[in-house]
């Protein structure tokens, strides 16, 4: 068990740059998630954490030990990979015990382990058996088992749900939870899942296209984005976005407006009149009613029932279309104009440049 | 099935069937002929072997006479060592080719594809002249390392088609498992390599197994002759003694049948694999 | 960035990454380097050079070459085995393809039966030896054993009957045909294999627009499959202008009769090592191999450059 630290790490094949100055620390025992976009370089990081693809500057510290230099089996970690990456030839036994040979771990020790971690992964059972004769969901129970006997401090997983159907998405999603309060070690988890992302996640790292966007914990995320990336990609469906402008400074205060809905009261700080803003709204925190510090109006043209809840696509007089979730049966039919609102605490709000501006409820 | 389409397929059996019989007609001729007397081979060609025809004259004449076994064990000797050596070191070099990733690789990789195209026969002056002055004139040893270096481009060229398709997450895998680069390679590719030796075995065994050539630049006893040439020069010597010329073919034909018939299934199997597009 | 080749190279130390390739490529290099481009090499620059009766060498340039070319006593056989080489190969390329296209696209037919036993059978002489295959029919078309003119009476056309293999006239054409009969394994496997791996659908698709089975063979799957079959001419190309077994075990090394059959092949074999007529030439027979290799290659850069880069390759 130990912690990891990065630091200003980059990577480049030819002109493309793969990542660019990367600085994280991540604390022992602690789960963190990488998510982003694909080709956003979630995955290059983890397996250059692992060692499996090298560096072009930076450095990487496990445990606080340089590991630049080492080969994977030297760095103390073990990777769950997304096929499972289970050697075909080898029966369960033998696909958690063959790293095992070379690392210098006596045969009586082997044993133990092997034993283990079968009992923590129900696999008592299956010890014999080839690959090929194991269900989806048994082959990602035995992958994460090679990696547990290795007794690494650091666990990579590499999107390790993606090729499970949703029900038993879930349920390995659970055990895998269990599994790091069983085990207390630092795991890093690369997924494109935001779920798998909320529910695991420590913390959170949002990679978008080489950078880090941003660091936090789940509901941090969720609540506070730190730009417009963030918001946009965290929460599904995706956070509305309104154009919008300061119209007024005054007393310390700010008055926002946009074509489409109501101004907006602020703490003004730099603002000054006729900056360029953008307003959002998540679908969930829309609702029916006049009463609120803002309203948006628009037409409904298409409702997605979901059972719970629905979704509603609304255009604006601008044509610009957004979403709204709205909870129970009644749902507002196709064609009728309806105007929604939002509490001041579930508004974010983003500078030009798309970094978030603090709002009341920030503070 | 329609009248029509029964006719058509009926066609079509008679087109392979007729197609069938012109392809082992003739060996069948000559397997058949060689069990029989001289009369009967050629008062009735056609005829199989009956009890009043049967004859084992041709075989008797053809050990007493030549050295089939030594020749059949030579060839033996030949083909399974070359093999080995080029499914070993081709596989080798196919999984550094396709594996590592370094100065001049592509260079590499085109040099040795030089071979598949370019025959090794229009170097046979220098390979007589290299030979005579190593000393491996004459040896069993000249000829596999020429059939080595015959039959690698071709198997690399293969063996790497097939060491692509072993998913990257498995050497990864073993990577962070702690396992060496060699024994990743000998432990957990070349065990999943076994399908692909099907079809580098139809592109080497053959043609060394069926070569003329080499054997007659490179041996001139009667102990290092294959079956190919032993049997050609045995037809050359005793070509009016047609119960012997027909069992000492027959002797040729029927190993490789039998091989055949036993292995034919992985063999297309192997030639018809998306390996050779 | 997926990439087939690993990165693991990059954070190796560089000895250790020599000693892998050296442990990896060294045995396949050296032995392919030194028996088989060496040689070629050595056999290229042996042709600049002659040698005198005591076993010495001399430098004399492309001397050699213009004594091939340009000496009639040279030329003339040279030039002979050329042209009867390329006849060797048209006869390949007007029978084998076809026949083995034809084959291929009945074997591919859906539903058929039997499929599996065809395939086994018609491959068959494809495995065996040439020297095996040339002296069978060597037999079966002699007078002597009169199978083949039994048979031809048989059907009534006794009177066409003719010693094929010992008439200047045909001699060579029957050798080809000996050679497509054995050969004609390889186009149909490879074809074959090429229209297994045309999806279903497709041809789903060609039978709902109305396509019967011929029309659908003919616009549908054979454009698809041009790329093999340009490889397979290719093949037949190399194997062809380097052919020596079958003209050698039927006919000997002066590929009678009247040099009728001579192919580049025993051409070069009677120029190195000798015969009955002449004293093995080393030399000369190096510039006959350097000569063969330029043929060759052309014959490679043509398909490379004008066939290969007018087919168009699908992607399904």
């Amino acid at each position: 068990m130990a912690d990891l630290r990065i630091e200003h790490l980059n990577k480049r094949y030819g002109v493309t740059t793969v990542l660019n100055d990367i600085n994280l620390n991540i604390e022992d025992g602690e789960f963190v998630v990488l998510v982003g976009p694909s080709g956003c370089g979630k995955s290059t990081l983890l397996r250059m954490i692992a060692g499996l693809d090298g560096a072009s500057g930076g450095d990487i510290h496990i445990a606080g030990k340089l590991v630049n230099t080492l080969a994977p089996a030297e760095r103390g970690i073990a990777m769950v990979f997304q096929s499972y990456a289970l050697y075909p030839h080898m029966n369960v036994r033998k696909n958690m015990t063959f790293g095992l040979k070379f690392t210098g771990v006596r045969p009586a020790e082997r044993e133990r382990r092997v034993t283990e971690a079968a009992r923590m992964l129900r696999l008592e059972e299956l010890l014999e058996r080839y690959p090929r004769d194991l269900s989806g969901g048994q082959r990602q129970r035995v992958a994460i088992g090679r990696a547990i006997v290795r007794e690494p401090a650091v666990f990579l997983f590499d999107e390790p749900l993606s090729n499970l159907d949703a029900a038993l998405r879930v349920s390995t999603r659970v055990e895998i939870a269990n599994l790091h309060r069983l085990l207390k070690s630092t795991i890093v988890y690369v997924t494109h899942d935001q779920v798998e992302a909320m529910t695991l996640a420590d913390r959170i790292v949002v990679m978008n296209r080489g950078c880090i966007e941003q660091v936090g914990r789940p509901l941090d995320l969720y609540y506070a984005p730190a730009n417009l990336f963030v918001a946009g990609f965290i929460g599904s469906p995706a956070m509305n976005f309104f154009e919008a402008r300061v119209k007024s400074v005054e007393g310390g205060r700010a008055c926002v407006a946009g074509p489409g809905f109501r101004s907006l009261d602020l703490p003004a700080g730099h603002l000054k009149i006729g900056d360029a803003l953008t307003v959002g709204i998540r679908p969930e925190h829309l609702a029916q009613g006049e009463d609120g510090p803002l309203a948006v109006e628009g037409v409904v043209e298409l409702v997605e029932r979901l059972g719970e809840s629905s979704f509603a696509y609304l255009r604006r007089d601008d044509g610009r279309l957004f979403v709204a979730e709205i909870r129970g049966r009644q749902t507002p039919p196709p064609g009728e104009r309806v105007t929604l609102t939002a509490a001041a605490r579930d508004v974010h709000v983003f500078d030009a440049s798309g970094l978030r501006i603090a709002t009341p409820n920030d503070v | 099935m329609t009248v029509e389409q029964r006719a058509r397929s009926l066609g079509v059996h008679l087109v392979l069937i007729a197609y069938s019989v012109l392809a082992v007609g003739p060996i069948l001729l000559v397997v058949m002929n060689s069990f029989k007397v001289r009369s009967a081979i050629f008062g009735s060609p056609l005829a199989p072997p009956d009890a009043a025809t049967f004859s084992l004259a041709g075989y008797e004449k053809v050990f007493r006479s030549s050295h089939i076994l030594t020749y059949y064990s030579n060839s033996l000797i030949v083909t399974l060592v070359s093999m080995a050596l080029v499914l070993l070191f081709g596989a080798m070099a196919a999984w550094a080719l396709t594996e590592y990733r370094f100065r001049g690789s592509t260079a590499l990789a085109l040099f040795l594809s030089i071979g598949i195209m370019v025959p090794i026969r229009l170097g046979s002056v220098a390979i007589l002249s290299m030979m005579r002055s190593a000393g491996l004139n004459d040896t069993l040893t000249a000829l596999i390392l020429v059939y080595v270096a015959q039959g690698l481009p071709m198997s690399i060229f293969i063996l790497s088609e097939f060491i692509q398709q072993v998913p990257k997450d498995l050497r990864d895998a073993a990577r962070c498992d702690g396992v060496p680069e060699t024994r990743i390679f000998f432990e957990v590719v070349a065990p999943l390599l076994r399908p692909a030796i099907a079809t580098v075995a139809v592109f080497t065994i053959v043609p060394i197994w069926n070569d003329l050539w080499f054997p007659l630049i490179l041996t001139s006893s009667d102990s290092t002759h294959t079956v190919t040439l032993g049997v050609q020069q045995f037809l050359g010597q005793y070509i009016t003694d047609w119960n012997s010329v027909l069992a000492a073919l027959s002797m040729a034909i029927l190993p490789v049948v039998v091989i055949y018939v036993i292995l034919s299934r992985q063999l297309i199997a192997g030639l018809t694999s998306g390996a050779v597009k | 960035m997926p990439e087939s080749v690993s990165n693991i190279t990059a954070q190796m130390p560089r000895a250790k990454l020599a000693g892998l390739l050296l442990f990896f490529l060294g045995p396949a290099v050296a032995i392919y380097t030194l028996f088989s481009i060496y040689p070629l090499v050595a056999t290229m620059a042996l042709s600049t050079y002659t040698s005198d009766p005591s076993g010495g060498r001399h430098f004399v340039g492309l001397a050699n070459f213009e004594t091939l070319l340009g000496d009639a006593l040279w030329s003339k056989p040279f030039w002979n085995a050329f042209s009867n080489n390329l006849i060797f190969f048209a006869v390949h390329m007007c029978v084998q393809n076809p026949i083995g296209i034809a084959l291929a696209g009945l074997l591919s037919l859906p539903g058929l039966r039997l499929k599996g036993l065809y395939r086994t059978v018609m491959f068959l002489p494809t495995m065996l030896s040439v020297v095996i295959v040339g002296f069978s029919w060597n037999l079966i078309l002699s007078p002597l054993w009169g199978v083949a003119a039994g048979a031809l009476k048989a059907v009534g056309l006794g009177s066409l009957f003719a010693p094929w293999l010992g008439l200047e006239s045909s001699a060579l054409v029957t050798l080809a045909l000996i050679s497509v009969w054995q050969f004609v394994g390889i186009p149909m496997m490879l074809i074959y294999a090429a229209l297994l791996n045309i999806p279903e659908e497709l041809i789903d698709a060609a039978r709902v627009d109305g396509l019967g089975h011929f029309r659908i063979f003919l616009h549908i799957k054979l454009p698809l499959v041009l790329p093999t079959i340009s490889l397979v001419s290719v093949l037949t190309f190399v194997a062809n202008f380097n052919a020596f077994d079958l003209i050698y075990s039927v006919k000997g090394a002066l590929a009678g009769p009247n040099f009728a059959t001579d192919i580049l092949g025993t051409f070069f074999y009677r120029t190195f090592f000798g015969n009955q007529l002449q004293l093995g030439n080393p030399t000369m027979g190096s510039a006959v191999a350097t000569v063969m290799f330029f043929i060759i290659l052309v014959g490679l850069c043509l398909y490379l450059f004008l066939v290969q880069r007018r087919i168009r390759r699908y992607a399904f």
